[in-house]
């Protein structure tokens, strides 16, 4: 499949999360993209599910606290200053669902375009805004290179005796690994301007053309954001 | 006519009062093949820059002389402009590569440069092809060593066909014979070639001229054969081997590595059945191509990988310097980064930054010394820990033969006080430190892909 008909896919599964209603739907189209996810190399995959993971149930956990809706409460706890009565209702709790839900479908979108996207293709068919997508597509290549300079790093340190444990430790290597990333930047920034980058008169390989699965793509795209505004 | 014209270069990096080069005057005409030689600073890359455009235009300082390709004045264009009349090879090739997959990768410097669009693929197939590569062209480029990567950035230069191609030493990540084969594949296409190496004897071999240079100086410019009689007068290092060490009586057992077998995932395992000994007194060097599991050994001996079956016993510290001295920057000043594996010692670091020639560096950010003074770093914040078992990993990559044999000597003072593992590719320098040469080869069982170990008596 083209990654133009791919990337307007995965964007109206996120557009049909957000329009639709019904959680179950919400909570259906996040299933799918997951499955979707799940046919990257499992080492690529796990950081993007974790951390989708993560953070649909930090918002499912936090919500029902921080909502006040409903009139069945579930639970009630003590008066907590400022916050005041602390209570989980069922309404609390399926609006809990229904978010983070939302939430794991973009961040499941966020992945599925990451990790099986080719992003060499979307840059080729990219006709305008060319730079951004040279930006974001260099950006999703270097998180491996990212992920290796961390490793590198932790590596050097335990190569003289000093664990990196706990989270002090692994935060003071952020800096190193952000001046790191700039450096790294400028060269490759040096090496595309010594190949001709930015020079007037670019062409472009030759895009193959629309096969059957991209058609089935777009249509889909389409009838998802309909569906999502509509009934879902 | 001269392709390249070079005219009373000067040239400062911003905020350098020093400069990079100093009066370099040449001329290179077509299908020469030049070497430039020098110690790591010298203005080697500085001057490849400047043939490329990147100096000034793109790194700003202080530039007087003139620079002409191809009859025109580098001040006057882009690099960008000059692409496709001149192309560049770097060192580090992640440092190269802007897209994900290869084909595409070698495609994009042809797409910047306006070539056709239905000419773009072949010529990207072809230049893989030449290189040797051609099979890897639908691979992610994330799958590939940094010796594959390499020949993917020369074919990226090749595609463009250049009229003047720069290389600033493109072999430091390969190994012996994809060195060779790298270097013969850049040369046979034709093209003018400016070549930066401190592996001088493979590079010495496939060129025509030489210059070597010294604090921004040129202080030779001769052929071939002139330029390894002025080198074996004036700077021997460079064109003759080091004496081989004597032999010595190892000691007691530091580490003992005892039936161990490795593998990153299940169906390609590294290192298998693998028994090792190294003995205080030693230096071991472990030898072989890319791919072999050298360093994975390595980093079984130090532990830092936990074996799958076997065991490794160890006796006393061990600590492990790795390939890439870019990775010891995590504080910042140079002594702190020394200190921290001494639990914050700053007397014992600057006393080890001194004996590696650094002790007026100590209060400098690391990321602000050059590569030379990187590897420096490197070496005092290993060997600062003072271990039982020093393990070294690649130790010489982009290290010119002075401070090669430097090391070598300091190795060898030192050798009575550890256990000593080298890896390395660098035949000269296992030569002058090896009390014993340990050679990986790729196993004969290709299906399991597996590294059978052979020892090889020191010569």
């Amino acid at each position: 499949m083209r990654s133009g008909p791919a990337l307007a896919l995965l964007a109206s599964a996120v557009t049909a999360a957000l329009l639709a209603r019904h959680t179950v739907s919400v909570a259906a189209i996040a299933l799918v993209l997951l499955a979707v996810c799940l046919r990257a190399p499992r080492a690529r995959r796990w950081p993007y599910l974790v951390g989708t993971g993560v953070s649909a149930v930090a918002l499912f956990v936090i919500t029902p606290f921080v909502e006040t809706i409903g009139s069945h409460p579930l639970w009630t706890g003590p008066i907590v200053p400022v916050i005041g009565q602390l209570d989980v209702t069922r309404e609390e709790l399926v609006s809990a669902a229904f978010n983070a839900s939302r939430l794991a479908a973009v961040g499941l979108a966020f992945a599925a375009y990451a990790l099986l996207v080719d992003h060499d293709k979307l840059l080729s068919a990219a006709g305008i805004a060319r730079r951004s997508v040279l930006a974001v597509a260099l950006a999703t290549r270097l998180v491996p290179t990212l992920e290796r300079d961390a490793a590198g790093l932790v590596e050097s340190l335990r190569g003289r005796g000093v664990e990196v444990e706990g989270v002090r430790r692994r935060a003071a290597l952020v800096s190193p690994l952000l001046a790191g990333s700039l450096e790294r930047g400028l060269n490759l920034a040096e090496a595309m301007e010594a190949r001709g980058y930015g020079r007037g008169g670019r062409t472009r390989v030759p895009r193959p053309g629309w096969a059957t699965a991209d058609r089935i793509a777009l249509v889909t795209a389409v009838a998802l954001v309909v569906l999502g505004a509509l009934w879902l | 006519m001269a392709l390249a014209h070079v005219e009373q270069l000067t040239f400062s990096y911003p905020g350098q009062d020093v400069p990079a080069v100093r009066d370099v005057s040449l001329s290179i005409d077509p299908g020469e093949v030049v070497l430039l030689l020098g110690p790591s600073g010298c203005g080697k890359s500085t001057l490849l820059r400047a043939l490329a455009g990147l100096v000034p235009h793109f790194h700003g300082g202080r530039f007087s002389g003139r620079v002409e390709i191809a009859g025109g004045d580098t001040r006057a264009c882009r690099p960008a402009d000059l692409a496709g009349t001149v192309a560049s090879v770097f060192q580090d090739p992640e440092d190269q590569v802007v897209l994900t997959r290869v084909l595409p990768e070698v495609s994009f410097g042809l797409e910047n440069v306006g070539v056709p669009p239905r000419q773009i693929v072949p010529r990207a197939l072809c230049a893989l092809a030449d290189v040797g590569v051609g099979q890897l062209a639908e691979r992610p480029v994330a799958e590939l060593s940094g010796g594959e990567l390499q020949r993917v950035c020369l074919a990226s230069a090749l595609a463009l066909e250049p009229e003047l191609l720069l290389l600033d030493e493109p072999t430091s990540q390969l190994d012996p014979d994809g060195a060779e084969g790298f270097l013969e594949r850049a040369v046979e296409l034709g093209t003018t070639v400016v070549l930066s190496e401190q592996r001088a004897e493979r590079a010495l071999a496939v060129a025509t001229r030489v210059l070597f240079m010294e604090g921004g100086l040129v202080l030779a410019d001769a052929p071939v054969e002139e330029a390894r009689d002025w080198l074996s007068r004036n700077r021997p290092a460079w064109v003759t081997a080091a004496e081989a060490p004597r032999t010595v009586e190892p000691g007691e057992a530091v580490c003992a590595v005892h039936g161990v077998s490795f593998a990153f995932d299940r169906e390609h395992p590294v290192v298998e059945e693998l028994d090792l000994e190294l003995r205080r007194g030693e230096i071991v060097v472990l030898a072989g191509p890319n791919g072999s599991g050298k360093t994975t050994v390595a980093k079984l001996a130090a532990g830092l990988l936990r074996p799958d079956r076997g065991v490794v016993e160890r006796r006393g510290r061990a600590a492990l310097l790795l390939q890439d001295p870019g990775r010891y920057v995590t504080r910042d000043r140079a002594d702190a980064e020394v200190a921290l594996g001494i639990g914050g010692d700053r007397a014992r670091a600057h006393a080890t930054l001194a004996s590696v020639g650094l002790a007026d560096k100590s209060g400098r950010h690391p990321r602000d010394l050059s590569s030379g003074e990187r590897e420096r770093l490197a070496l005092a914040a290993v060997l600062v820990t003072e271990p039982d078992l020093l393990v070294l990993d690649e130790p010489t990559r982009g290290v010119d033969p002075d401070r090669k044999r430097e090391l070598a000597g300091r190795l060898r003072a030192e050798a009575p006080q550890r256990a000593t593992l080298v890896v390395t590719h660098d035949r000269t320098f296992a030569t002058a430190v090896a009390d014993r040469i340990v050679t990986f080869e790729e196993g004969t069982d290709t299906e399991r892909g597996l590294s059978l170990l052979t020892v090889g008596a020191h010569a």
